[in-house]
């Protein structure tokens, strides 16, 4: 009885388009790094780029810069860059707020008319999120398999299987959070200012994490902020997948869904 | 239900409703905007939770067992929100999937049929359905389990004199069935046609439950006297009666109770024609909104 409601979603031509496209979007543009990557590499001008970074932007990488800035971070770039990341954050908040869009059109009224408990407007959400980030990353992968097929030179070594599939599940992790987040704000609120208060909040995330690494002391506040638990140029420079980080979004999430479930159970339904 | 209330910090949306529906038959529930009605209906489907009071359905709580109490209604809200990226047919799979009970091909087709939305128009996407089509579809979807109670809420609004026929004979046809029916409408003549008992809510309190035919009851009858030859009007009327206009040879008067007073009245009186109204159940309903706007 709930399986259809759980793959609902996923039948509407706008969020398969939504989806496709996006993944298409991230696959192409992955694809286009590698083709720079390869190109930069070919001139052996990664020192010559890395010397014209800004300091500050030397500084936010940190120790990691000159493993950032090779063939292989360029690649792997993919899991950390900016652009990206604020693509697939729009896209996670934009389907993590959809309970609160179906409450607000009158479509939850309908479909808990009928025998289905209030959880699965929760449940569904978190499914299709999941399934989003998980096809996203894929698509990233896929983007980054192509692009290293057709335009990788020969005598570069590829990233191993091991460190994408860490990025992937970093960022994937992120992402979850993220959506958690938005999910929390949007079982209680207008879908409009869930998905506006989560996307500053994101934002000021951000800038604090950044604003952090520029300056230690602002360290104190910096906790508060998930991006301060995604640090990927250490994984690009041979480190490993830091658990602590990976809990700590984790639990974020997790927490986002469980007062999501909260809220969901106990709020009136009405626009 | 019983003793149910909803309260919004200092506004009391309804309060303590006691109501009854018998098996088998079909209540009109009316109120003006924001008497309660929505949120009775709402309380039912368990989409908010009451301050106080308790209601079921068949016997289940419909807060402990909101899933058994589900299980057994079909619900029409009053502004449908629908995806209108889903075709006709793709909305009425998705929410029969969700039913417990299964829907048999051909009475959806005969709803479709009696309803006029043909398979052509089933296929077609919802952002192309006009309003009518829509409140069609959400019929449909209501009816197609077969539910042993029917929750409408202004079942006829946007559908065209022809289709409210149809859903009128509809209606008929699932009560002789046993469905049991609570309706929700502005339309008093509808509910005078098609409903058994009506409950009135004025101000979320129930201030009126009885049958249609006694509601009438209570309405004052019209009567219109015509006469012969001039007459004057009576200094005094006898109790119950009201003169509404007067020529020299008609009158025109409101008939609260028997109408052995008028008889009297007019007894010594040159009558020439005697037209009497048969009350309504507008008037009787039309007189509690005024008390409400007032």
């Amino acid at each position: 009885m709930s399986g259809p409601y759980l793959l609902f979603r996923l039948s509407f031509r706008r969020v398969r388009l939504l989806l496709g496209a996006t993944g298409l979007l991230i696959a192409s543009v992955q694809a286009l790094r590698v083709l720079i990557a390869a190109s930069v590499h070919s001139a052996g001008q990664f020192e010559e780029i890395t010397s014209l970074l800004p300091p500050a932007v030397r500084s936010i990488i940190g120790p990691s810069l000159a493993s950032v800035m090779s063939f292989n971070g360029i690649v792997c770039g993919a899991y950390f860059d900016t652009g990206f990341m604020i693509a697939l954050l729009a896209l996670t908040i934009a389907l993590a707020t959809m309970p609160a869009s179906e409450i607000e059109t009158g479509f939850a009224d309908l479909i808990l008319a009928r025998p289905l408990p209030r959880h699965w407007l929760v449940t569904r959400t978190i499914a299709l999120v999941l399934i989003s980030i998980v096809l996203m990353l894929l698509m990233i992968m896929a983007g980054t398999w192509a692009g290293l097929a057709l335009f990788a030179p020969p005598e570069v070594a590829w990233p191993s299987a091991r460190e994408t599939g860490s990025l992937a599940l970093y960022l994937g992790m992120l992402l979850l959070c993220w959506s958690g987040i938005a999910m929390a704000l949007g079982a209680g609120w207008r879908r409009g200012w869930a998905a506006a208060t989560t996307s500053l909040l994101a934002f000021a995330a951000l800038l604090l994490d950044w604003a952090q690494r520029l300056q230690p002391s602002l360290e104190r506040i910096g906790w508060l902020s998930p991006f301060h638990y995604f640090n990927p140029y250490d994984l690009v420079a041979g480190k490993p997948l830091p658990l602590e980080d990976l809990v700590v979004l984790w639990a974020i999430a997790m927490t986002g869904f469980v007062v999501a479930y909260f809220v969901i159970s106990q709020r009136d339904i009405s626009r | 239900m019983r003793g149910l209330t909803k309260r919004y910090g200092p506004l009391t949306a309804l309060n303590d409703l006691n109501l009854d529906l018998e098996r088998g038959e079909i209540l009109g529930f009316l109120g003006l905007n924001g008497a309660g009605k929505s949120t009775t209906i709402r309380l039912l489907l368990d989409l908010i939770r009451p301050t106080a009071g308790q209601a079921s359905v068949f016997g289940y709580d419909c807060w402990t067992e909101g899933l058994d109490a589900r299980a057994r209604l079909g619900y029409l809200p009053g502004e449908l929100g629908l995806y209108l990226d889903l075709t006709g047919l793709e909305t009425l799979d998705f929410l029969a999937g969700l039913s417990r009970q299964p829907v048999a091909p051909r009475y959806r087709q005969e709803l479709c049929d009696r309803l006029e939305l043909p398979r052509s128009d089933l296929r077609r996407r919802l952002r192309e359905y006009s309003a009518g089509m829509k409140r069609k579809l959400g019929i449909i979807q209501a009816f197609q389990t077969n539910p042993p109670l029917l929750i409408l809420d202004e079942p006829t609004d946007g559908l065209d004199p022809l289709m409210q026929e149809s859903f009128y004979a509809l209606l008929a046809e699932v009560k002789r069935g046993g469905t049991t029916v609570f309706m929700s409408s502005h339309v008093l003549s509808e509910v005078e046609r098609v409903c058994d008992r009506v409950a009135l809510l004025r101000k979320g309190e129930l201030v009126l439950l009885c049958s249609v035919r006694e509601s009438c009851r209570l309405a004052p009858r019209r009567a219109r006297i015509y006469f012969s030859e001039d007459v004057s009007a009576p200094p005094e009327l006898p109790p119950g009666l009201q003169l509404t206009d007067r020529t020299p040879r008609q009158w025109r008067l409101t008939v609260v109770g028997p109408l052995r007073p008028l008889l009297t009245l007019l007894a010594g009186l040159p009558v020439k024609d005697l037209e009497l109204e048969e009350p309504r159940l507008e008037d009787v309903v039309l007189k509690f909104y005024r008390q409400e706007a007032s």
